[in-house]
């Protein structure tokens, strides 16, 4: 489970000391910014879910640092903090946005009541984003393609570990196509015909992990109208993907360490044992062996999970699939969109092929998927691909993050006729967010 | 788990702690965490960690002195006070200890709240080993738990420290387990 990300902003040493370590018993994920300026740097880096903001402080005021943060990121949650006499400031706050404030000292249960508030917040609006993206997901299952050397040696070793039981641990960098091997994998095992059970480990809220893994009894929780199947027991015959096993928090690993020693396992609120027959395959992006030394995973359930290992290459390291992949990607969204495009011009493709693509396949993907929406003829051209508009000289003025995001939220509504579904889809951000962000920089269209 | 010959937690009242408090709570220490248990004076001046205008004690700056203290052999050390303990940004604190690290204390004053006269001393001893066990908690690394009955829940008032059970859920028992284990190694 991820953790809550909490920032606290305070000139004071001892108070920051204090509250850190007063949150960090209470698990959660601190950072200390002795004012708003350290604090802004910190927050170039890292995103927080929370930020705690003492009003009275050096330089930068709390308030002043709450108008910034709030106008570059609508979404996190900032809890002012404020000694007796400095209440009209923390009203002042709140109508800026603040989510509330605390005067100090506060008592313990104070503060424990308001970040609980706050998690489970945040925790709704995770849990319906998951919803959404578990939608999205099942749309999104195709073969892994390729001709590079490189994938030639990954597709071999799917079929070499295909037919084994034994468990798989995938690695490599975000969208590299560790889903697509896994799903290989399953196709190519004697398991095919049985079911292909996949989890988002990094995507799914702590507690909608437990019912979605083991399942419930009716009546195991308000919720819990009638008895439901997890995923466990519905890949009996299959595979089960744990995709971001990395970002399981401590509880869940103990659980899943107890279901792979001995493939029993309750359903929340059941008293029944079940036994479920399936391959476990897991996958990651993260340093595992990183986050043993510092205590966040568990060595023993590493080695159950990494039986086999396979690395997923990044596609900067097979670029002779990029083609071949991007005519894969047209073939879809053209028929998805019913768009006339023909094919991707030659100049496009060797922009393509000096391009690094950070995000790998997912990236290229969603180029293609974009340049098709924007491409006005029968070819893409470079210009209908985003990748190749970052290239452009920056104008006066655009140098910091702020002013990235503002230039390209513009360019991408004009060029899109300030179609906000369709620029918020492009974006990969809620209409809402886009609203916000259109809000906070003043964006209008021009005539 | 094997009882471990050489290491003890040190069980260290500053003030006037009864004998008894102390000997009930060496024994639940022992019991449950396995590794033998010993009363002894450590530190005994505290008014350096005194704050005039809160009229409290900083419980981190009595940590910090205590840990300088702690002697050969001793696994963790837990202190026991009558005084009312404060960290800066909080009213007021039950206890504190230094997460993953060697010391923890745990103050008499507030866990008094609401006792019966007739029960005052079985009630406050038993409300004494319970966060007695969660600050040695913490001192294993161990975070608070949402489990109410779990010896880590964060109990907010005297009534949760009343309502929770003396004992670790099933994963706060493991992560225990674990965190003995390495530490024992080492």
């Amino acid at each position: 489970m991820l953790k809550t990300k909490i920032l606290i902003v305070d000139d004071e040493l001892i108070m920051r000391e204090s509250l850190g370590g007063w949150l960090e018993r209470d698990g959660h994920e601190i950072k200390k910014a002795s004012g708003g300026e350290e604090a802004l740097e910190i927050m170039k880096k890292t995103r927080f879910d929370v930020l705690l903001v003492d009003i009275k402080m050096e330089g930068m005021s709390g308030l002043e640092l709450l108008k910034i943060v709030k106008e570059r990121d609508p979404d996190v949650d900032v809890v002012m903090i404020t000694a007796f006499g400095s209440i009209s400031t923390s009203i002042e706050a709140m109508k800026n946005g603040a989510f509330d404030y605390l005067l100090k000292p506060f008592d313990p249960n104070e503060l424990g009541v308001l970040i609980e508030k706050i998690v489970e917040n945040k925790a709704q609006a995770l849990e319906n984003l998951y919803l959404r993206e578990q939608h999205k997901e099942i749309t999104r299952f195709e073969s892994m393609i390729g001709q590079s050397k490189a994938i030639r040696t990954i597709f071999e070793m799917i079929q070499d570990i295909a037919p084994m039981e034994s468990t798989v641990l995938l690695t490599g960098e975000t969208g590299t196509g560790k889903g697509l091997a896994a799903k290989a994998i399953h196709t190519h095992s004697a398991r095919n015909q049985g079911p292909f059970m996949s989890i988002n480990c990094g995507a799914i809220p702590e507690h909608l992990m437990e019912s979605e893994l083991f399942g419930y009894q009716k009546g195991a929780f308000t919720d819990a109208k009638e008895n439901k199947k997890g995923r466990l027991e519905l890949a009996h015959g299959g595979t089960l993907f744990l995709d971001e096993i990395g970002e399981i928090g401590m509880r869940m690993q103990i659980d899943l360490l107890r279901v792979l020693e001995d493939r029993v396992f309750y359903r929340v609120g059941g008293t029944q044992p079940i036994q479920s027959d399936f391959r476990v395959i897991a996958a990651t992006n993260r340093n595992i062996d990183e986050a043993i030394k510092n205590g966040s995973f568990r060595e023993d359930l590493f080695y159950r999970l990494n039986v086999i290992s396979l690395e997923i290459p990044p596609l900067r390291e097979r670029k002779d699939d990029v083609p071949l992949l991007a005519e894969q990607f047209l073939f879809r969204f053209t028929q998805e969109t019913n768009k006339a495009i023909e094919k991707i011009h030659r100049d496009t493709i060797d922009e393509m092929m000096m391009y690094e693509w950070p995000g790998n396949v997912r990236e290229l993907e969603n180029a293609i998927e974009r340049a098709v929406v924007v491409c006005k003829g029968q070819i893409i051209m470079p210009e209908d691909l985003p990748i190749f508009k970052h290239k452009t000289t920056p104008g006066p003025g655009i140098g910091s993050l702020k002013d990235m995001e503002k230039n390209h939220i513009l360019n991408i509504l004009a060029e899109n006729d300030w179609n906000i579904a369709l620029c918020a889809r492009i974006l990969q951000i809620d209409r809402s967010t886009l609203y916000k962000k259109i809000k906070a920089y003043d964006l209008k269209k021009e005539d | 788990m094997t009882q471990h010959d050489n290491l003890k937690i040190l069980i260290t009242p500053i003030g006037s702690i009864p004998g008894h408090q102390l000997e009930a709570i060496a024994a639940a220490v022992k019991d449950h965490f396995t590794i033998k248990t010993a009363i002894e004076n450590s530190l005994q001046d505290i008014e350096f960690a005194f704050d005039t205008e809160r009229s409290q004690y900083h419980s981190t700056s009595i940590l910090e002195a205590l840990q300088e203290l702690v002697p050969d052999n001793t696994l963790k050390v837990i202190a026991l006070v009558e005084v009312d303990l404060f960290i800066p940004i909080l009213t007021h604190v039950y206890g504190e200890a230094q997460l993953g690290g060697k010391a923890c204390i745990v103050s008499t004053h507030r866990l008094k709240e609401n006792l019966k006269s007739v029960s005052i001393e079985p009630d406050l001893t038993q409300r004494l080993i319970k966060e007695a066990f969660h600050e040695l908690g913490h001192t294993f690394g161990l975070l608070h738990c949402k489990d109410p009955t779990c010896i880590m829940h964060y109990c907010r008032s005297i009534r949760d420290v009343d309502r929770k059970s003396k004992n670790f859920c099933r994963y706060c028992d493991i992560m225990l387990q674990d965190a003995l284990k390495k530490e024992l190694k080492t």
